[in-house]
């Protein structure tokens, strides 16, 4: 298996690990809301001691909050450009670890809504989507992707844009008049 | 061996990437926004951050081709660190952050107001500083004293209100001129006259001399023009937009002028967007020959947020011999221009 470094900044959580084949070398989160950017460039330099170079970058492409989601993504791009390693994007919200055949997955979207999206035997069957809470049904929520399953996904799934799945808060000057 | 420095710049609607050896320019690719925020008559900061985290790995591309160096020669990395747009700064920083760390080289956070000054010094052999540097953008509009580009500025003055190129984009909305209003004022201007309408000049009675030299207001000059527009349903545009523009060009300088004759400092950077202004720029260079005053106003395209002048900044810090930011950091998005660097 490919040495990868791993990284999720779609929830409140920055989420950084080192991942070879079943072998965590390194997984470390930091919980804030605000604090992505720099708790991910104090996490990677940490992981980068322990760990021989990785050889592949696999990321988290949200959904989730923008600002925050952004850091995750801009960073795994530019290192890999700079190692000259592929950068694989993945669905976070896919690699939340349920252990159970049929469930439904959410986390914070801000504004009173939820980002989700719904699972049967493994696979994503509905989603991702942005709801109000009472319009999805069970859904398991505080969860966070799990490192070795969102490296996992690699293997299935490359991402290239970000989930926003909001447009941008914006009226145009001609509408606001 | 002069240090061959990346900058990068995203503190409001431009993906910028500048790329210089030693004080030599070898890059400046802008990818902007503008476009998608027009119809919106401003900036929007989530289509911008948006535009940034699409704009920024093909940006470095390009530079780097401009340039004809690869990543493995750049010696330091430098990034603006606010002041700006949070969401905006947050992909530069992390893009800067990620380059840093994978190439393994120094990152140096840098204040976007010092950089606009700093570009400066791609274009001239001798030292800027110390200078009296005025620094007008859509953004910010102030005053500073630098003493030394890479750690010593003294803020003399700013806007109490809006900035000047805010000024220029509000009114150019209400003479129902195109986004952005500097560029489209200074067209209109063209054929007006900058003597049609005495418009009033912010922070200019002999009491504001005395208590707040150096800092300008251009709230009243828009409710004026308003007024005027109102009350004068003749109105020629061409000659609204020349007046208009005379009234801030005017006022920037007489405090600018004043601000060197009160130091004594004989040197005057004009930067930021509105130092594009082609009024800005003629009027300086008469009123400064007239003072002795030695007037340094960069190229239009180094004017405007970019990213050359991320780097300049960078490459004089790493020539100065000051260390690079320690450790991970945040964009501030209210840094003060006395914080040169992080």
């Amino acid at each position: 298996m490919t040495l990868t470094l791993a990284i999720d900044t779609s929830t409140s959580r920055t989420i950084v690990g080192i991942i070879d084949g079943d072998n965590i070398l390194f997984e470390k989160f930091h919980e804030g809301t605000t604090d992505h950017g720099r708790a991910l460039s104090q996490l990677v330099a940490e992981a980068l001691k322990v760990s021989h170079p990785p050889k592949q970058v696999v990321v988290g492409m949200g959904p989730g909050p923008f600002t925050g989601l952004r850091v995750g993504i801009s960073f795994a791009h530019t290192f890999g450009l700079a190692r000259t390693i592929p950068v694989i994007g993945v669905c976070s919200l896919d690699a939340i670890a349920i252990e159970e055949s049929e469930y439904t997955v959410a986390i914070d979207a801000r504004r009173k809504e939820i980002y989700w999206a719904r699972y049967k035997d493994g696979v994503r069957i509905e989603g991702p989507a942005v709801s109000k809470p009472a319009e999805v049904d069970g859904f398991i929520i505080d969860h966070y992707p799990d490192m070795k399953k969102l490296v996992s996904l690699a293997t299935s799934q490359n991402v290239t844009e970000p989930m926003y799945l909001r447009r941008p808060d914006a009226v145009p000057t001609a509408e606001r008049r | 061996m002069q240090p061959i420095v990346l900058g990068i710049e995203t503190s409001c609607d431009e993906t910028a990437i500048g790329i210089v050896r030693g004080r030599t320019l070898l890059a400046n690719v802008i990818a902007s926004s503008v476009d998608e925020h027009a119809r919106f008559g401003g900036v929007v900061p989530e289509i911008a951050s948006r535009a940034h985290l699409e704009a920024m790995l093909p940006s470095i591309q390009r530079a780097l081709t401009d340039a004809k160096v690869s990543l493995s020669d750049i010696d330091a990395i430098a990034v603006t660190a606010g002041p700006g747009l949070v969401g905006a700064l947050l992909v530069g920083v992390a893009s800067a952050s990620g380059l840093a760390q994978g190439l393994g080289r120094p990152l140096y956070g840098v204040n976007h107001l010092a950089a606009h000054v700093s570009v400066d010094y791609l274009t001239h052999d001798q030292p800027t500083d110390p200078t009296i540097a005025l620094l007008v953008s859509g953004g910010h509009s102030s005053l500073l004293q630098v003493d030394d580009i890479t750690g010593s500025i003294t803020k003399l003055g700013a806007t109490m209100d809006d900035a000047a190129g805010e000024a220029f984009d509000k009114i150019a909305r209400i003479l129902d001129l195109s986004f952005p209003g500097g560029p489209a004022i200074d067209r209109e201007a063209v054929s007006g006259s900058a003597s049609a309408i005495d418009f009033p000049r912010g922070l200019t009675t002999s009491n504001d001399w005395a208590t707040r030299p150096y800092d300008f207001s251009f709230s009243g000059l828009k409710t004026a023009v308003a007024r005027y527009l109102e009350g004068t349903p003749s109105f020629l545009r061409a000659d609204v937009a020349a007046s208009f523009q005379e009234a801030i060009v005017d006022v920037l300088l007489l405090k600018a002028l004043a601000a060197c004759k009160s130091t004594g400092i004989d040197s005057l950077v004009i930067a930021g967007g509105v130092a594009a202004n082609s009024r800005l720029r003629a009027v300086a260079t008469e009123r400064c020959e007239q003072a002795g005053i030695a007037l340094r106003i960069p190229t239009p395209a180094l004017c405007t947020d970019n990213g050359a002048m991320v780097a300049s900044l960078g490459s004089l810090m790493v020539s100065a011999g000051r260390p690079a930011t320690k450790g991970a950091f945040d964009a501030d998005s209210s840094l003060k221009v006395e914080q040169v660097s992080l």
